[in-house]
This record gives structure tokens, C-alpha cells and sequence, in this order.
């Protein structure tokens, strides 16, 4: 479904990316693991149009994604949920629902999906509303995948979901996300800094350090976490470590 | 006790016009993160379109003779269109570009129309009767308070009314409310960044007719720069109230006129030279006080 091949990314003279591919197939939970400042978030934000790659290509269903222009990206069933949160904190939790909607021509979808999208988030209809600011810090999450699912998209990228909020509230935002892939048939591509929540649940994990990916496996290969554990430390042989030696030599 | 409401009714018809231009760069401001100085200018715009293109010192009305039903949307869609233009040929451009290099465009974009101005209508400033008949007071008891000043506060109002009924209560409304709240993620969810920013520049070109118009008919004067003044109480009133919140804009453009008709009426006769100084005295003060306005908004954190 979604095909990267050798993407590079500069912010001025930061090199965010300096090279990744990775692909994720229909159906997929895929994960992103690395710490921070490894180029997890300018991925996903690459992928939704945020920031133009200056080399490389991102293929959605084979067709090119035309780089910097996140709305018509959105269009074609990618949606980001970003680091963060991103509520929009003036606009009511209905409002910032509603947002998600006005792309769509399928009114009579729109309406069903609303129902069905908050029928999964209850404590969002209790604070239907409120100004998305005042929600805590867990229903803003939850606002921002529910507001994702509302652009119905095919491939759902969620930057690093359990970013502050507490154990418990992570566990339910998992849980939403898994029973939204079931009821949706969504794909899945996830950022974590950490690795013991999502090796339960992803198919398939990327380790990324450095603008580099480090590792790529099967999650079912990696359930001991060594292999892990030495790609995100940066322990032993580094794939990017040669090739940014030669290029900073040059 | 007469003398006061007289000058409260005198500021709050001047705040109107303030607060109605306020909100024209507030609105672009909180959309685009544009500081736009060719806001003035929109104005400046409005009413030269309504006369017949000369360089004649008395004006001769055009457009303003025509019925007002059929003259306002002409005038406004001669705005907006200009608006809509310097949107496309200069700010689109520089959508990447940061909020200094955008103010920077738009002090370009002021210095093209007041020179395009000069060029088809002269330097000289011009007599204009707009509305002659307006200027006949209405008696509130011992209160005289000219019609204008009434039809100027009540279309404000009206207009604030129709803005607000729009933002909250339409999609577009809602769209540009979340676009200026936090821009790339409306994109993330599919909310068109050209289209909502060329709204911005319409409704602003809208408020910028509307006060074009209630200030052509309480001056009778035209003059290339007549929009800067304007603009400048504009930029002043968006400050005081808080960059980037509309409520802000009209309460910093009420409070603005507020303190300049007061300084008028009651400093001493030999300093009221210096009323403008003495009013932006007034506004360090609240900036000292309130560093970020009367209203705080998110548009002034930084993003990343």
C-alpha cells in the first residue's frame, strides 16, 4: 500500500532523513521505534505532505504522493495523527469533529460514521461541548484519533500516542486503535520511543536512529528485545554509519 | 453631562471604524500570520472606486451615485477582487515564507496601489459628497447625534454580528477558525489552504469596503495615503487587543477610539496637538501591563 524508497529530508541544515524506505503492506500495524530526534515524526509528517522530501519517492497504491500538499493527501485516505495532540482548543470537540468532515461528498456516510466514531469514544459525546482545550490530556487523544477517523482513512499514521499521557490511558487509546482498525480496516503505522507496548500488537517494526533505518523485522522475531534494545542504542555495526562518514568527508 | 455622552457617541462611532478595520488585519493575521499593511490601502481603494477617475481636486461620484443596494456590492467586489489579486500575485508566493518577509510584501503591496492611485487620480487630495444627507442630527432629548454616526455604529454591529454568525455557525466559518488556530493540521484533515486563506483575504476586503465607505461620508475628503492613518489605528487596536483574537481586534479598536476622542475632548487646548502621542502612551502602558493584549491567544506561541 505504501511504498518509501529513500527519502532524505533537511530542515535548513539539519538532516532529519538521510535515506529511509520502508513499506507497509494492507492491513498492517507497522511500527516506527527510535528515540527522539531520530526523524520517527519527519516520516510520518513526509508521508501526509508536511514536509517536502529534496530526494527520494513515497508511492501510495503506486502512485506517487505529491509532496507538500498535506490536503490532498488527506484526500487520498492518509491522515496523520501528529505529535503532540493538535486539538483545535477554541473550537468544541463537535467543531473539531466537523473539520475532519468537509472534505467529504458522502454527506449520508458522514452523518453514520459521526455516530459510529463517537459511539466508540462515549466520554467524547459526554464533552460534545466543551472547547477542545479544557479536554485533559488523554481526551485530546482521543479527540485527535477520533477526528482522524472521521476523514475515513485508509492509513491511519499516529506519532508517538502514548507521548504524556498516563499507563492506563495508553492501554485505551490501544485499544481504540485496534478495535478502529477492526471496524474500519485500517493500516497502521505507529511511532513509539518505546518498544514493550507495541511489540504485543504490531505485525511488522522498524528501529530508526540518526535519520537511518537500523533494524526491520518481523515483530515476532523481536519479542526478546536485544536486537531492539542494540539498534536503538546504536550498539554494534550501524548500516548509516559508513555512508555518513563518506558524505561528511566529502 | 451632555458634553460626555456626546463624546461617548463620538467614540464609539470612531472606535466602530477602528475596530472594523481591526478586524480586516486581525482576520488575515490569524490565518496567515501576515501583518498586512496594504490593509489601509484596500480602504484607500474603496473609496476611489467610487468616483470617476480625474485629477481634478472635486471629485466627481460615479459609482457613488448610484442606489446604495446596487453601489455597496459594486465597491465591495472591486475590494475583494484587489484583494483577492495581491493574495495570488504576492502572498501565495511566499506561503513558506516567514511572518517579517510577509509584513515586508505587503509594505510592497501598500506602495504599489497608493502609487497606482497617484497615477490615475493625482496626488492631490479631493473633495467627496458621499451620502450628503446624512449629516442631519437626530435629537435624543439635549443629545445631538448626527444620523451617520448611528448608521456607522449600527452597520458595525451589524457586520460583527454577520462575522460572528458566520465563523461559529457555517463550515467555512469553522474551517478558517481551526485554519488560523493551528494551519497545517486543518491540511492534515483535508481543509484546502489556498481556499481558506483567499476567504481571509475576501472578508477582509469586505471590511475594508464598509469602512472605506462610512469614512469617505463623515471626512468628504480623498487622498491616496487616507487609508494609512486608519490602518495604523488598526495595527495599534490589534496589538492592545491581542494579535491573532478577533475579539481583541474589536475591543482594541473600541478602546482605541475610546481614548482618542477623550484625549481630544478633555486635554489642555495647547497639548491636544500631541493627542496621537498621548494615545500611544496609552497603548505602551497596556502593553507593559498585558505584554501579550487584552486577549491572549495561541497565535503568538511558536510552532513548529
Amino acid at each position: 500500500m505504501l511504498d518509501i524508497n529513500d527519502i532524505h529530508v533537511s530542515y535548513g541544515r539539519l538532516r532529519a532523513l538521510k535515506g529511509i524506505s520502508l513499506s507497509v503492506r494492507q492491513g498492517e500495524i507497522v511500527c516506527l521505534i527510535g528515540p527522539n530526534g531520530a526523524g520517527k515524526s519527519t516520516t510520518l509528517a513526509a508521508i501526509a505532505g508536511g514536509v517536502a522530501p529534496h530526494r527520494g519517492t513515497i508511492m501510495l497504491d503506486g502512485a506517487p504522493l505529491a509532496s507538500g500538499r498535506p490536503e490532498q493527501i488527506a484526500r487520498l485516505g492518509v491522515s496523520l495523527v501528529p505529535e503532540g495532540r493538535h486539538v483545535f482548543g477554541t473550537l468544541t470537540v463537535a467543531e473539531n469533529l466537523r473539520v475532519a468532515t468537509y472534505m467529504r461528498r458522502d454527506r449520508a456516510a458522514v452523518a453514520a460514521d459521526y455516530e459510529r466514531v463517537l459511539a466508540l469514544f462515549p466520554r467524547l459525546k459526554e464533552r460534545i461541548g466543551s472547547p477542545g482545550g479544557r479536554l485533559s490530556g488523554g481526551e485530546q487523544q482521543m479527540l485527535v484519533i477520533a477526528r482522524a477517523l472521521l476523514t475515513r482513512p485508509r492509513l491511519l499514521l499516529v506519532d508517538e500516542p502514548s507521548l504524556g499521557l498516563a499507563p492506563k490511558i495508553v492501554d485505551q487509546v490501544y485499544e481504540i486503535l485496534l478495535t478502529a482498525r477492526q471496524s474500519e480496516g485500517l493500516t497502521l503505522l505507529i511511532n513509539e520511543q518505546s518498544s514493550h507496548r507495541i511489540l504485543k500488537h504490531a505485525d511488522r517494526i522498524y528501529v530508526i536512529r540518526n535519520g537511518h533505518i537500523q533494524l526491520h523485522d518481523l515483530a515476532a522475531n523481536l519479542q526478546d528485545g536485544e536486537a531492539i534494545k542494540r539498534a536503538y542504542f546504536g550498539f554494534g555495526e550501524e548500516p548509516g554509519a559508513a555512508a555518513d562518514a563518506e558524505e561528511e568527508a566529502a | 453631562m451632555i458634553g460626555l455622552l456626546q463624546n461617548l457617541v463620538d467614540a464609539a462611532s470612531l472606535g466602530s471604524l477602528y475596530a472594523l478595520a481591526a478586524l480586516g488585519v486581525g482576520l488575515l493575521f490569524g490565518i496567515l500570520r501576515l501583518v498586512n499593511f496594504a490593509h489601509g490601502d484596500f480602504i484607500s481603494i474603496g473609496a476611489y472606486a467610487l468616483i470617476v477617475p480625474s485629477f481634478e481636486v472635486t471629485a466627481q461620484l460615479f459609482i457613488g451615485t448610484w442606489n446604495w443596494t446596487l453601489m455597496i456590492p459594486t465597491v465591495t467586489l472591486i475590494v475583494v477582487i484587489v484583494a483577492l489579486i495581491s493574495d495570488a500575485l504576492v502572498f501565495r508566493p511566499l506561503r513558506r515564507a516567514s511572518a517579517p518577509t510577509l509584513m515586508i510584501a505587503s509594505f510592497a503591496v501598500s506602495y504599489v496601489i497608493q502609487n497606482g492611485i497617484l497615477m490615475i487620480y493625482g496626488a492631490r487630495p479631493k473633495a467627496a459628497n458621499l451620502w450628503a444627507g446624512l449629516d442631519t442630527p437626530i435629537m435624543f432629548g439635549e443629545l445631538r447625534v448626527p444620523l451617520l454616526q448611528i448608521i456607522t455604529i449600527v452597520a458595525t454591529l451589524v457586520l460583527m454580528g454577520a462575522l460572528t454568525l458566520f465563523l461559529k455557525r457555517t463550515s467555512y466559518g469553522v474551517m478558517m477558525r481551526a485554519a488560523a488556530e493551528d494551519f497545517r493540521m486543518a491540511q492534515y484533515l483535508g481543509v484546502r489552504g489556498d481556499f481558506v486563506i483567499g476567504l481571509a483575504f475576501a472578508i477582509s476586503g469586505m471590511l475594508a469596503t464598509a469602512v472605506s465607505l462610512l469614512y469617505l461620508s463623515q471626512t468628504g475628503t480623498l487622498s491616496p495615503t487616507m487609508g494609512v492613518p486608519l490602518a495604523l489605528f488598526a495595527f495599534v487596536a490589534t496589538v492592545i487587543g491581542g494579535m491573532g483574537s478577533l475579539v481583541g481586534a474589536v475591543v482594541g479598536g473600541f478602546l482605541v477610539g475610546f481614548v482618542v476622542i477623550m484625549l481630544q475632548a478633555y486635554l489642555p487646548e495647547e497639548l491636544r496637538a500631541f493627542r496621537d502621542a498621548f494615545a500611544f502612551t496609552f497603548v505602551i502602558l497596556i502593553l507593559l501591563i498585558r505584554p501579550a493584549g487584552i486577549i491572549r491567544t495561541r497565535a503568538l506561541v511558536e510552532r513548529v
